[in-house]
């Protein structure tokens, strides 16, 4: 069964076409990972989903019915961790999680226990008495995650939710997020960071520009595209006309200079590491640094639109 | 209901714990309060003294008039009137059409214009007049030191009442997306607005009234200042401008996209300068305004508040209390009505 299932959707602030077309199909019971760089319209996609954005043109659906501002049966079933901070200054860690867990659970001891679990299950227990100002940004960030998913929802929506974020919250929420979908819950996550998706995703979308380039598992991905391994080499020296050379090992797609060190692209080869040792006893080459690499979701995003993932 | 409780519970102590909201409710009205009190304590108070009317030769009124203890009438048959107002030997003059002649405006000019008038009604409504007890009475009954000073002190109590606002330009804000991150959050589960907003809206007013009691208790015991000697009118004036605040607050947060701050901003703008026209600086402007545009006196909310606790506690006189509280409903209405409009189905185009 399909979650969410977005088409053609557009949707323009003013002149500036945020979602182009876009299409995403979530299905039951995965980790979808939505990738792409910084202003691509990730997060606009998410509000789009959730109705709290207008958008111009597509249809949208979430577990099978259109998704409006006034479909509050479907809202029972989702959960979101927005991109920023979402809780009240002026109640505590224990008062926030418990007021959002009101909103979906009417008998007090069935909430009473969603909240002792939601708690533990973000590692806030002594922290339950403090107001949010007085925690740190990752802590904040647990808070954020707990009252977003406190009423267990089918659902659930996270934006960047490790962005400032120390790397032991990170590992920590990462962690947290394959639990909940062991759990049952098909999990939708934004991010920037590659290391995330291929950390955690089922399945990744790729976006740029509004548009959703390519989806896949982080294998099929990798497969997509004709780099399959990358090696960088570093010489102790290197003549220019040798340096030329290096393009015309077998496979190679391309090899390139940077910092002093040689980043060659192999296409699918059994052979490239060989070809390559083969090359540097020939010329006579001393390497300081060798090694292999696969290729990265960065390499794929590269391939497919011509430039970094990265900022 | 159970919700709407557990929504009035948190939201109270969301608000409640906001030290800024305490210290504009309460500290503010209270520090402004004693400032007032060092500033104007000095000054001289009135006690209300007999009152010298003068009248025209043959004045329909003269006999009437004589009959209020209070007053001592004099005839007067030429243009004479004119110097003796100037030079305070009468405090008015009533002429031969029963309009009022004065050079100064104060508490003695008040109550005669109070006393004719309610002649004048009286004999609009074929109501006899002899034998009537002018409500002038209160003077000698409630010992009433009289403080023309005193109209600061109402005007503060009208500005504050409508301090309810603040909470509800934040409720508003609270719940929009575009305006706020609790917004985002709420916007996606099944809370429907209206909730949140009914909600919100009882806790501004829970919490203002609050802060209003405190005020009152803070200037008859620690100020010493007895203000009130009707304290069912003055406590109804009271509900009804909270009441006016509230909504006023949610129609700011509702009307516009701009932050809560700027709002807020605008929000203090309103309060001020209508309780400044409302005699909130001092009598002078409430007596102008009175004299020279009286109209303003009867569609500004906290003139309304203003002068009917003062006619009310001062004067004993109740007649434009039903005027007021209609206007001040209208006004209630209106702006609820137009936060209606604007909140109904909301969208974003961003957030």
């Amino acid at each position: 069964m399909l979650v969410v299932n977005a088409k053609n959707v557009v949707k323009r602030y003013e002149e500036k076409i945020a979602l182009d077309h876009f299409n995403l199909e979530v299905k039951e019971g995965e980790v979808l990972g939505l990738l792409g760089p910084n202003g691509c319209g990730k997060t606009t996609a998410i509000n789009s989903i959730l109705s709290l954005l207008n958008y111009d043109k597509g249809e949208i659906e979430v577990f099978g019915e259109k998704m409006t501002s006034n479909s509050y049966d479907i809202k029972r079933q989702i959960g979101l961790v927005p991109q920023e901070v979402s809780v009240f200054e002026n109640l505590t860690v224990r008062e926030n999680i418990d007021y959002f867990a009101g909103l979906y659970i009417d008998d007090s001891k069935q909430r009473k226990q969603y909240v002792d679990e939601a708690i533990e299950f973000v590692d806030l227990k002594d922290y339950e008495k403090f107001y949010p100002r007085k925690l740190s940004g990752g802590l904040k960030r647990r808070l954020n995650i707990a009252a977003g998913i406190v009423h267990k929802p089918k659902l659930i929506i996270l934006d960047e939710p490790t962005v400032a974020v120390d790397a032991q919250s990170r590992n920590f929420i990462l962690e947290g997020i394959l639990e909940l979908n062991k759990q049952g819950s098909t999990i939708i996550y934004t991010t920037h960071y590659l290391e995330e998706v291929e950390q955690i995703a089922s399945r990744i979308v790729i976006m740029d520009n509004g548009k959703d380039i390519v989806s896949g598992t982080t294998k099929e991905l990798k497969e997509m595209i004709t780099t399959s391994e990358k090696i960088v080499v570093s010489f102790l020296e290197i003549k220019d006309e040798v340096v030329s050379g290096l393009s015309n090992i077998t496979n190679v797609i391309e090899a390139t200079r940077v910092n002093g060190d040689f980043i060659i692209m192999f296409e699918n080869g059994a052979n490239n590491l060989t070809n390559l040792l083969e090359f540097i006893k020939k010329h006579g080459l001393v390497y300081t640094k060798l090694y292999s690499q696969q290729p990265t979701l960065n390499d794929v995003f590269l391939e497919l639109t011509g430039k970094e993932l990265r900022d | 209901m159970k919700s709407l409780a557990r929504n009035v519970i948190y939201q109270g102590k969301n608000f409640f714990r906001d030290s800024g909201q305490v210290f504009w409710t309460i500290l503010f009205p209270i520090i402004l309060a004693s400032f007032f009190n060092l500033a104007f304590s000095g000054l001289t108070y009135e006690t209300i003294e007999d009152i010298n009317v003068g009248v025209s030769e043959d004045n329909p009124l003269k006999f009437m008039l004589e009959d209020v203890e209070e007053f001592n009438i004099y005839e007067i048959t030429d243009e004479s009137y004119k110097d003796k107002l100037i030079n305070e030997e009468i405090h008015v003059y009533v002429d031969e059409d029963m309009e009022l002649v004065v050079s100064q405006s104060g508490i003695s000019q008040s109550i005669i214009k109070e006393v004719v008038e309610q002649i004048k009604q009286a004999i609009a409504l074929g109501r006899p007049i002899e034998g009537t007890e002018f409500q002038v009475s209160y003077i000698k009954q409630k010992d009433q030191e009289s403080n023309s000073i005193i109209v600061i002190y109402y005007a503060l109590i009208a500005m504050v009442s409508a301090y309810a606002l603040f909470i509800g330009i934040e409720t508003v804000s609270l719940m929009q997306a575009n305006l706020s991150n609790v917004g985002i959050r709420l916007n996606v589960t099944p809370l429907k607005k209206e909730s949140f907003l009914v909600s919100g809206t009882i806790v501004a007013f829970i919490l203002n009234i609050i802060s209003n009691i405190i005020l009152l208790l803070f200037l008859k015991y620690v100020l010493k200042l007895d203000l009130f000697t009707n304290f069912t009118y003055s406590f109804i004036l009271i509900i009804i401008g909270n009441l006016f605040g509230v909504a006023l607050g949610v129609f700011l947060g509702a009307s516009s996209k701009k932050d809560n701050n700027t709002k807020t901003a605008f929000g203090i703008a309103i309060t001020l300068f209508f309780s400044f026209l409302s005699g909130l600086n001092g009598p002078g402007m409430k007596s102008l305004i009175d004299e020279k545009a009286p109209i303003i006196g009867r569609i500004n909310p906290f003139s309304i508040i203003t002068n009917n606790l003062y006619r009310i506690n001062l004067i004993g006189n109740t007649e434009t209390f039903p005027e007021g509280i209609v206007v001040l409903g209208i006004y209630i209405v209106i702006l609820l009505c137009g936060s209606y409009f604007f909140l109904r189905r909301r969208t974003y185009d961003s957030i």
